[in-house]
């Protein structure tokens, strides 16, 4: 589905990622942990095709085709998602605004025909009652005023929208209490297919007690340092970073 | 031919930023009459205050001039549209009787060159209401001087939209006389401007009476190599306790050629107001784009839904349904065009 080759990026003279290898199969869930600062987001807008972050070496190949050379918006129509670690806040457009044009945008470019006024309500409607997103939300502007947990379910309730094949979702459960936390991860569960692949990035364990990964990475200073199965996840909750980071240079 | 003895220089402070002189140089005018009428009613020669703002020589010209003046005292809609070569002096005059609310609507456009000297003069009576929207598409190369100037009685209201959507250059002068102690009056503006369009818009308020109030918020997106012009001033006299005036100018630059002059000014000779005046000039936000064209939308349309945004908040105070409905379509046509 997703496979990330040596990738080396930069943000300005800074380089963030050096070198990062990862493979993630149709349908699977992979989860990446990893101290802050590690370069955890960096690598979400590298692949979300964000200007400004510099591949300098390495490769991004979806299904087999390289998407560096693509804008974000053709990377979105190609099925790729971020769920961001801070949601933007866009004032004077309307949430049912924004959702619409995302999704008419993405099922024009991938030769969709547009959805009409009432179906694209009815599918709005549907899905933002089951992440407890409000009517009156969906007429606020985008994000603004929402509280950290609502930002988040926004993001989940795009995602839902926009139905992408390769979701990333960047510190989903930061700031969420544990109620929040399970609508979201609800959320996304209802999406896990045979045909979607997760990437999970979260700085705790906690998240993945919901949503069970397959394969779990530890993300230090641009690296993927070590791979194992969902019980990595539960080792670093007890040991912390501190054990890996010593034998990383 | 017109002369151009008494056309203002831009040596002369209210027209620092817009040379007139130069842009008409460059024409040749035959003053042509609409078929208005002259009417039975005394035109008011000079413009009221230009004693202390000296700001008189195109109203002037308009007294001399018109042949064409329209009395307005019921809610109407006056379209004003210009060919190549002429040079129009309309003069409209509305009147709002004690408790009234007009609706007046004005569309300014044409083809070709020209030149248009307009004056408008409003009164509204006390508790009087009009609504004065102004939708400006004129040509690339037509000049449009407007001069509206506007007197408030007691809990008189007037609320003016003016949309430019195309200019070559206008001058959109408004000379607001708060008089009547409980009046308001606010100015709102959207100035869509491309290519070499030139948009100028000036504003002096004057608050006689006190408890009174004045808002004024323009939007300003220019393109190309477009110059927005915004000067407002609102002079609060010393009798005029318990002002409320306020003042933005915002100006989004989708260009790095365009160019905005900005200047307000407060002038404050009461002591218990409440007066604040505010300007920005920015891009579009990087981070609200990046996070549209993630969500699929392709740049042009993101472009453009942020700056709908950005002009919204003004279009949507005005009341009218169908106008607002009209010109959030007019509008996202100019963005589809020009953005
Ligand atoms: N815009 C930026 N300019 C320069 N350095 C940045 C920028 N954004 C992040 N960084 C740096 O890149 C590194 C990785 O940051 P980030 O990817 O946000 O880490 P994480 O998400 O893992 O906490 C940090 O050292 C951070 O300071
Ligand atoms: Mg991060």
């Amino acid at each position: 589905m997703i496979s990330i080759k040596n990738l080396h990026a930069r943000i300005g003279d800074t380089e963030i990622l050096r070198g990062l290898d990862l493979e993630i199969g149709v349908g699977q869930v992979h989860a990446i942990m990893g101290p802050n600062g590690a370069g955890k987001s960096t690598l979400s807008y590298v692949l979300a095709g964000r200007e400004g972050y510099e591949v300098t070496q390495g490769d991004i190949l979806l299904n087999g085709e390289s998407i560096l050379d693509l804008s974000p918006e053709d990377r979105a129509a190609k099925g790729i998602f971020l769920a961001f670690q801070y949601p933007v806040e866009i004032p004077g457009v309307q949430m049912t605004t924004f959702l619409k044009t995302a999704v008419n945008a993405v099922r024009t470019a991938r030769g969709e025909p547009e959805l009409n006024a009432i179906d694209f309500l009815k599918m709005m409607k549907s899905k933002a009652q089951d992440l407890g997103m409000s009517d009156d939300m969906m007429k606020r502007a985008v994000n603004a005023g929402f509280s950290g947990g609502e930002k988040k379910r926004s993001e989940i309730l795009q995602m839902a929208m926009l139905s992408p094949s390769f979701a990333v979702l960047d510190e989903t459960d930061s700031g969420l209490d544990i109620d929040a936390l399970k609508i979201v991860a609800d959320g996304v569960n209802k999406l896990r297919a045979a045909h979607r692949s997760f990437l999970v990035i979260t700085h705790y364990q906690r998240l993945l007690d919901y949503i069970k990964p397959d394969v779990v990475h530890v993300l230090a200073k641009g690296r993927i340092v070590k791979t194992g199965g969902a019980d990595l996840a539960q080792t670093l909750e007890k040991s912390g970073y501190a054990d890996i980071l010593k034998d990383v240079a | 031919m017109i002369s151009l003895t008494d056309i203002p220089l831009v040596s002369s402070e209210r027209w620092k930023f817009t040379d007139l002189h130069k842009a008409l140089k460059k024409k040749t005018l035959t003053p042509t009459v609409m078929g208005w009428g002259r009417g039975v009613v005394p035109l008011l020669t000079h413009a009221p205050g230009h004693e202390r703002y000296g700001d008189t020589s195109l109203w002037d010209l308009n007294t001399a001039q018109t042949q064409d003046i329209k009395f307005i005292s019921g809610s109407t809609d006056v379209n004003i549209h210009a060919v190549d070569g002429q040079m129009l002096t309309p003069r409209i005059i509305i009147h709002v009787k004690t408790g009234d609310t007009l609706t007046v609507n004005e569309f300014l456009g044409g083809t070709g060159s020209y030149w248009k000297n307009m004056v408008v003069q409003v009164h509204v009576e006390p508790g009087g209401h009009l609504y004065h929207h102004r939708i400006i598409t004129e040509s690339a190369e037509g000049i449009a001087t407007i001069f509206t100037h506007v007197v408030l009685e007691r809990d008189a209201r007037y609320d003016a939209a003016c949309v430019m959507m195309g200019a070559g250059m206008v001058r959109n002068q408004i000379h607001a006389e708060i008089k009547g102690s409980g009046a308001q009056c606010a100015l709102n503006g959207v100035h869509l401007l491309a290519g070499e369009q030139h948009g100028d818009t000036t504003i002096t308020i004057e608050h006689q009476a006190p408890h009174t109030q004045s808002h004024q918020t323009y939007k300003n997106v220019l393109t190309g190599s477009s110059r927005g012009v915004f000067q407002g001033k609102v002079h609060v006299h010393q009798a005029a306790q318990k002002t409320d005036g306020y003042q933005l100018s915002n100006t989004l630059m989708l260009s790095p050629y365009a160019e905005m002059d900005t200047k307000p000014e407060l002038e404050i000779y009461a002591d218990d107001v409440k007066c604040s005046h505010g300007a920005t000039t920015g891009k579009l936000d990087e981070n609200a784009l990046f996070y549209l064209r993630a969500r699929g939308i392709p740049l042009a349309q993101a472009r453009s839904l942020l700056t709908m945004a950005f002009v919204s908040e003004v279009i949507d105070r005005i009341p009218a349904e169908d106008m607002r409905q009209s010109l959030l379509s007019d509008i996202s046509q100019w963005l589809s065009d020009h953005v």
